[in-house]
């Protein structure tokens, strides 16, 4: 049994960390904040030199060809530097669509592109007052272009290229939009974590199906790919917001002594590091359910993601919660970066699907646990 | 897990699970799956006598005291399978505890002396650690022995005696030196529970059981040679032994085949709604159980992982291990009662009623003692808030 990462994947790991040590600490990531585009093209191009844009995509199309245990790596360390640039959307959802259902011209038209960090690309899936349905778009496809509205559209400020879903004479299709065609308005948004998002108008829009056939079933993979890269980029923020609580309480002095010698604070921070082990060990089990399936086709694989999105979940809003706490008001300023960790995990939970949802979902799938009494 | 395992290992998991299936008999594996009391003591000594014929009982010890050659993995593989086949564990006073301290510390003498009765149950020991004010800060502890020629002479208190109705002899935590640090005065004593003076008494709990008892000591005369290794070293192997009573104790095979049966009579009890394994709110208890313990199951093995690379040292995400172990084996108990209902409610030892009464539902008889008798694994073995206290100092530095 060997659950360790390889050697290329701990290189990678390191290689990342680097590179965001050097970029990516708290100022210079509040000066991108404040930029106008909200992330930096810069760091985009030298996500694409040290080859994170185009690790999972085929070599065939100018990808690296590699699997989701690569991915986790570089989310993890995502997560601990809170990375703003729309990776998820590009490469993880977006790309992942397209290599999942395009036509062979897609891909070679979209994949090289997103590789070499030249395309940058959006899933605009949910809709208004919609919540996290998926299944049944209001947005419908007819003569070639398409109408409706999208929101919640995660990377869209900075999408060059849409994957709309949509009413297709009743059939659930996804659609190619280019986002500077006629009838796309593109409102940018900003989440409260700082990444961007957008709300799109389309009207009229011209779009092509991206290959043909029902994509429910790639998507539910894509989506649960996502899920489980969200998994390792939360273990990478509550480990950092944990190490900066702990250092806190190390430091931080009343009554004449660290508070960290008070023991309901250090019982709380252990609880803390024991749901962060929890995290850890789902976001390694949605790796290893992805893993396990490259051609998407488990039955295990939805039902285990969703396992791992209930705890990680529940371990981010926890931690999330805590770390305010015991800051204390500096927990509450803007101006001290545990606060941004906290945003960030509140906002991971609520992506693709809350708790109740993921909850009852599982439940309807059966559990983890096969029923049996031996008095039965 | 079994996708995991690399070939030999899943050959030894199917080499086990055939194992416990075929050699240890049927009635005993039932009786542990529906979590009746009838037959504990007589279980445990038959299948531990089976287990050790074919060198299975006490794997962790030495080879050369019977112990196996087995990696941290197949270690683990071996008590997931035991605890998914209902096979009770081989007694943990003898397999986890007393045996490997004298394996590890005991002189060869006592070594032959105690270690094959040991394995194969010929001797049933009782743990004499806590006392009345030496629970968490055990090292407190006064029962006192003096040398006087070729004895020592107990007088004192333990308390908290697990099976010690039962007990055959007892190893016993004893002062030996009241003028040192209270840690460096303490020695790792073995008695025979027949010796005159020594009383044990029952300890009635609030599952209505009789589990636990308390031991006195009045002049007990205790030979020299029944001391393991060193005098005064014995807060050391006390440490030791401690420390391997954490491993293992996630419980998650156990708590798996709890969580089964608990579905299983959830999915038999009609509601309005369908059956209760339909119910929302139930339902969503039962899937966040489910995830946590798979969560614990990961943890185990991830810990396990560093161990095959090479890390021999106790690691102190065990801790995490008790601690959570802990809290879902509690929640399970009280999921299962939950499940029976009101019916649940009544003390009751078993399912059975007079002619003409409708028979209890499953589970009536063990929920809800079960319930009350698990209050005790988030305080034995290190409390829960002992282990917080591990990871406060020992994982975040405080």
């Amino acid at each position: 049994m060997d659950l360790e990462l390889t050697d290329i994947q701990q290189e990678l790991g390191a290689t990342v960390a680097r590179l965001l040590k050097d970029k990516y600490d708290a100022s210079a990531r509040e000066a991108i904040l404040a930029g106008e585009l909200g992330y930096s093209e810069e760091i985009w191009q030298q996500f694409a030199e040290l080859g994170l844009t185009s690790l999972t995509i085929p070599e065939e199309f100018g990808g690296a060809g590699m699997g989701f245990g690569e991915v986790a790596v570089v989310m993890e360390e995502f997560g601990k530097a809170l990375v703003l640039e729309p990776y998820v959307p590009t490469v993880i959802l977006g790309a992942g669509l397209v290599e999942a259902l395009g036509t062979d011209a897609q891909k070679e038209e979209i994949l090289p592109a997103v590789a070499e960090g030249a395309k940058k690309l959006a899933f605009a899936g949910y809709e208004p007052l919609a919540r996290y349905e998926l299944a049944s778009p209001s947005t419908t496809f007819a003569d070639g272009v398409l109408n409706g509205e999208k929101v919640s559209v995660w990377g869209g400020d900075a999408a060059d290229t849409f994957i709309v879903s949509a009413n297709n004479d009743g059939v659930l299709s996804l659609f190619l939009v280019d986002a500077a065609a006629a009838g796309v308005t593109v409102d940018p948004r900003r989440q409260a974590d700082g990444l961007g998002s957008a709300a799109v108008l389309f009207e009229n829009a011209p779009a092509t199906p991206l290959g043909a056939g029902d994509p429910s079933a790639a998507l539910e993979y894509v989506i649960d790919t996502a899920n489980a890269a969200l998994a390792a980029e939360a273990v990478g923020a509550m480990e950092s917001a944990l190490a900066m609580t702990a250092d806190y309480l190390k430091t931080r002095e009343q009554f004449g002594v660290a508070i960290g010698t008070f023991q309901s604070l250090q019982f709380r921070a252990s609880e803390c590091y024991a749901l962060l082990e929890d995290a850890r060990s789902m976001a390694l089990y949605a790796k290893l359910a992805i893993v396990q399936d490259p051609d998407g086709t488990s039955k295990e694989r939805h039902r285990d993601v969703l396992a791992a999105k209930l705890v990680i979940d529940s371990s981010s809003r926890h931690i999330m919660q805590e770390s305010i706490q015991l800051h204390g008001g500096i927990g509450m300023t803007m101006e001290y970066p545990i606060g941004h960790y906290a945003k960030r995990l509140t906002v991971i939970p609520r992506t693709f699907d809350e708790q109740g949802t993921v909850n009852q979902e599982l439940a309807d799938l059966g559990g983890l646990v096969e029923p049996a009494a031996a008095d039965l | 897990m079994d996708n995991l395992l690399n070939k030999e290992e899943l050959e030894f998991a199917e080499h086990m699970r055939e194992f416990y299936r075929t050699e240890i008999p049927e009635d005993i594996r039932y009786r542990q799956a529906i979590g009746s009391e009838e037959g504990t003591h007589d279980d445990v000594v038959a299948t531990q006598r089976i287990l050790n014929k074919h060198g299975y009982a006490v794997p962790n010890w030495s080879v050369a005291s019977g112990g196996q050659d087995w990696t941290p993995v197949q270690r683990h593989i071996w008590l997931n399978e035991m605890q998914l086949a209902c096979v009770p564990q081989p007694l943990a006073f003898n397999a986890s505890m007393v045996g490997p301290v004298i394996d590890t510390f005991g002189s060869q003498e006592i070594k032959d002396r105690f270690l094959p009765a040991t394995a194969n149950i010929d001797i049933w020991w009782s743990q004499g650690f806590s006392e009345p004010n030496a629970g968490s800060d055990l090292a407190s502890l006064k029962t006192s022995a003096v040398k006087q020629g070729d004895k020592y002479i107990v007088n004192g208190q333990k308390t908290w005696t697990t099976l010690g109705q039962y007990g055959d002899w007892i190893f016993t935590l004893v002062r030996t030196d009241p003028n040192v640090k209270k840690q460096a005065g303490i020695s790792f004593l073995l008695i025979d529970m027949k010796s005159p003076g020594l009383t044990v008494r029952p300890i009635q709990l609030i599952d209505g059981g009789h589990e636990v008892n308390e031991v006195f000591f009045d002049n007990v005369e205790v030979p020299v040679e029944n001391l393991v290794g060193e005098e005064n070293k014995g807060w050391t192997y006390a440490k030791f032994l401690l420390g391997n009573e954490r491993t293992g104790i996630a419980r998650v095979g156990e708590s798996q085949v709890k969580l089964a049966r608990a579905k299983a009579y959830a999915a038999a009890t009609k509601t309005a709604k369908g059956s209760l394994l339909n119910d929302p709110a139930f339902s969503a208890r039962i899937t966040t159980i489910e995830a946590e313990l798979k969560a614990l199951e990961f943890t185990q093995l991830r810990i396990l992982s560093t161990q095959v690379a090479g890390a021999d040292k106790p690691d102190p995400r065990s801790s995490i291990l008790k601690l959570r172990g802990s809290r879902l084996q509690q929640d399970i108990t009280e999921l299962l009662t939950d499940i029976v209902g009101p019916q649940g409610l009544d003390f009751v030892d078993s399912r059975e009623v007079r002619t003409k009464f409708t028979t209890l539902p499953h589970g009536a008889a063990d929920a809800l003692k079960t319930y009350f008798n698990y209050r005790k694994v988030s305080i034995y073995g290190g409390s829960s808030e002992v282990q917080l206290g591990i990871i406060s100092k020992a994982l975040l530095g405080l």
